[in-house]
């Protein structure tokens, strides 16, 4: 149990030290010791297989202190806005990504409208707050409600085609999202809709600093404990999903759906209730961003967002929970840290994709087979 | 109603666009006939093409060369020769080792692979993230037919477009090269047991391609007068949308899906109220209804699911 805990602290403090390291020494020291810590995992088997047996043994006491030290970042982090900040952006690519890897990844359902749905779930939250006065966690729950009902004019599209004709149809939504939100008057145009009000948790406003236990966080530091429950839960629906029946039903269409349907496997009915499941989730993204940001503009989901969802999804690993929220966590602060190299960053985001595509297409953290049986890690509930 | 000489020149001027898409289209369809793949990165290996084009007329500006019947024909070769490269460089670097794997990494691969030209260009190329103004080549004026005014620029665009579309229907029906592309897209490994070189085969789909987004470049570059970096993300989409519009695989298919996308764009902009900002609109929502209604396309995909 110590050693799980001590793994745990370890890691917390070189991610908090990568963060925050400013100065060239600190930063020296940092990379080094990042450096030293992944070589030492790579060299030394016995190492790997004692940090992996502690955590296989204490599963609780795993979960437990990475709750403590998720719940504790935020202080770490305090003298950083912008930092908080860009952990929180990331924990919102954790939601965006679990909703986008149920229908790409378990059910094989292509959706390059990520950018589409975020959009409408943040969207919906600037109308209805703005134009219509409703309170904002209100409309918070009603972006992702609005997102699947959109959604649902793309059924018949998902049910009728497949591969590369559904990524045209889901790459002509977005383009299609973009143009009429840029255009259209209720929209706000390219200036999109402005000064969305901020969410109050009984009487707290979120843009007021947060006091706990003596230490004040800035108030980006709200933001982050709200997008870390709405992360921790939409990652526990999903993965409970995943490991029900409708999981392992979803994966069997998506690997073959001739086999799938002979089976007995209702295909429409599953790939629309993934297709939904996943906008929903997707929506309630892009609506804690709209209500984060407090407001939102065209280019916040253009198509190039719907990429950058997509990324998350290869460098961790289709199809993997897990991988999932360790894509979000490297990909989103990365780039923000290497800001020196902030006219590269593009390309190098690119080349990084097509070289993780092609030498290791399972990403960092492959799904695991599905174990059933005696012995078996899940059973299908 | 509008009067017919107004809808006449909206479909006349709706077929230059016609014609780049359908330039850009034929590379799609070829790529997915040769390897079942969708290339992404085409779209702005037609950018690159365009920006070949101007940093040569550039090179032979300097080189002291202005006469446009000598600089045309050097700007297309040199530009279709290096998109050309590229396009073989992209396919062997990132294309085929996909081939085999699931659409999506492809799609991923390719669109990533287009983000890295489309950056090269941006940081590499000379103050790459204006607008470039791109030189007027082609003869001015024009003349009247039936209340179409026709303009002599546009004449040349419809001329190398077809021009071009010809002499690959001519290399894919003709040749020895054709038959091979033709066979390796029918059944691969029954191709390579009647000897035909994979490998080689598909280099040269690929180069074929890759060139013509290059005309297609240089042609966007002559009619708009003026080329940008980010054009080729719409220019993939549309070439993707028109060469499945047509239907993957078939390349009359995607020049018909290509001149389509173009005309329907153009009447858009023209007969519906504040049609310019909505156009885009209109094209893809067509495009999402024709693959529900029709999701192989109009002349049908090239092949049948095995299972």
């Amino acid at each position: 149990m110590l050693t799980v805990w001590a793994a745990e602290a370890g890691l917390f403090v070189l991610v908090v030290a990568a963060l925050l390291a400013e100065r060239p020494l600190a930063l020296t020291a940092t990379v080094a010791a990042v450096a030293a810590a992944l070589a030492l995992l790579r060299l030394h088997p016995g190492l790997r297989r004692t940090l992996s047996a502690a955590f296989a043994a204490h599963p609780r006491a795993a979960w437990f202190g990475g709750a403590v030290l998720a719940l504790l970042l935020p202080v770490a982090l305090r003298h950083s806005p912008y930092w908080t900040f860009v952990a929180t952006m990331a924990l919102l690519y954790v939601t965006i990504g679990q909703g986008l890897n149920f229908q790409i990844g378990s059910a094989g359902v292509i959706n390059l409208a990520g950018a589409a749905f975020a959009g409408l779930g943040g969207y919906t939250v600037g109308l209805l707050t703005v134009t219509a006065g409703v309170p904002p966690a209100l409309a918070l729950l009603a972006g992702p409600v609005v997102a699947a009902a959109v959604g649902a004019l793309l059924f018949v599209p998902i049910l009728k085609t497949r591969g590369h004709y559904l990524a045209l149809v889901t790459i002509a939504f977005v383009f299609i999202f973009n143009i009429l939100v840029n255009n259209l008057e209720f929209t706000g145009g390219p200036q999109g809709i402005k000064n969305i009000p901020t969410l109050r948790l009984g009487g707290h406003a979120f843009t007021t600093p947060l006091s706990v236990l003596g230490l004040t966080l800035p108030y980006h530091a709200n933001f982050y404990y709200a997008a870390l429950a709405m992360a921790a839960v939409a990652t526990l629906a999903v993965w409970r999903l995943h490991n029900s029946w409708l999981g392992l039903a979803l994966n069997t269409l998506r690997d073959d759906e001739i086999a799938a349907r002979c089976s007995g496997v209702p295909v429409a009915r599953q790939k629309l209730i993934a297709f939904t499941v996943g906008n929903v989730v997707i929506g309630l993204g892009g609506a804690f961003y709209a209500v984060m940001v407090g407001f939102v503009s065209p280019p916040d989901f253009d198509f190039g967002y719907s990429l950058a969802m997509l990324s998350v999804i290869i460098l961790g690993g289709v199809d993997s929970i897990g991988g999932i929220v360790l894509g979000a966590c490297l990909l989103i602060p990365l780039p923000e840290r290497f800001r020196f190299l902030h006219e590269y960053r593009l390309l190098l985001y690119g080349i990084v994709i097509v070289l993780m595509l092609l030498f290791r297409p399972g990403g960092l953290w492959p799904a695991s087979v599905r174990r059933y049986g005696a012995g078996g890690a899940v059973s299908p509930r | 109603m509008p009067a017919p000489e107004i809808v006449l020149q909206q479909a006349f001027n709706g077929l230059m666009l016609g014609v780049m898409y359908a330039l850009i289209a034929v590379g799609f369809t070829l790529f997915f006939g040769v390897l079942d793949v969708i290339h992404f990165s085409h779209g702005d290996i037609f950018m690159l093409g365009a920006f070949a084009g101007l940093a040569l007329l550039g090179l032979w500006g300097a080189a002291g060369l202005a006469a446009a019947p000598v600089v045309l024909p050097l700007t297309f070769a040199g530009a279709m020769l290096v998109t050309g490269l590229v396009g073989v460089a992209a396919e062997r670097a990132c294309v085929k080792p996909l081939a085999r794997s699931a659409p999506l990494m492809t799609l991923l691969a390719t669109l990533s692979l287009g983000l890295v030209i489309r950056e090269a260009i941006l940081i590499f190329y000379p103050r790459g993230a204006d607008p470039k103004p791109f030189p007027a080549l082609l003869p001015a004026g024009g003349f009247d037919v039936a209340g179409v005014f026709v303009r002599y620029e546009n004449l040349a665009i419809l001329g190398i477009g077809f021009g071009a579309m010809i002499a690959v229907d001519l290399v894919i029906n003709r040749t020895r090269l054709g038959a091979a592309i033709r066979a390796v897209a029918q059944d691969p490994d029954a191709a390579q047991m009647m000897g035909v070189n994979l490998d080689r085969t598909v280099d040269w789909t690929f180069f074929i391609g890759s060139a013509l987004a290059a005309i297609a470049g240089i042609l966007n570059g002559l009619y708009y007068s003026e080329i940008h970096f980010i054009m080729g993300i719409m220019g993939g989409v549309i070439g993707f949308s028109a060469a499945a519009i047509g239907g993957l695989g078939n390349v009359y298919g995607a020049i018909l899906g290509g001149l389509l996308f173009g005309v329907l764009q153009t009447m858009a902009a023209a007969f519906i109220p504040r049609g310019s900002e909505f156009r885009d609109v209109v094209a893809f929502a067509v495009v999402m209804l024709f693959l529900i209604f029709r999701p192989t396309g109009i002349l049908g995909e090239k092949s049948v699911e095995r299972v």
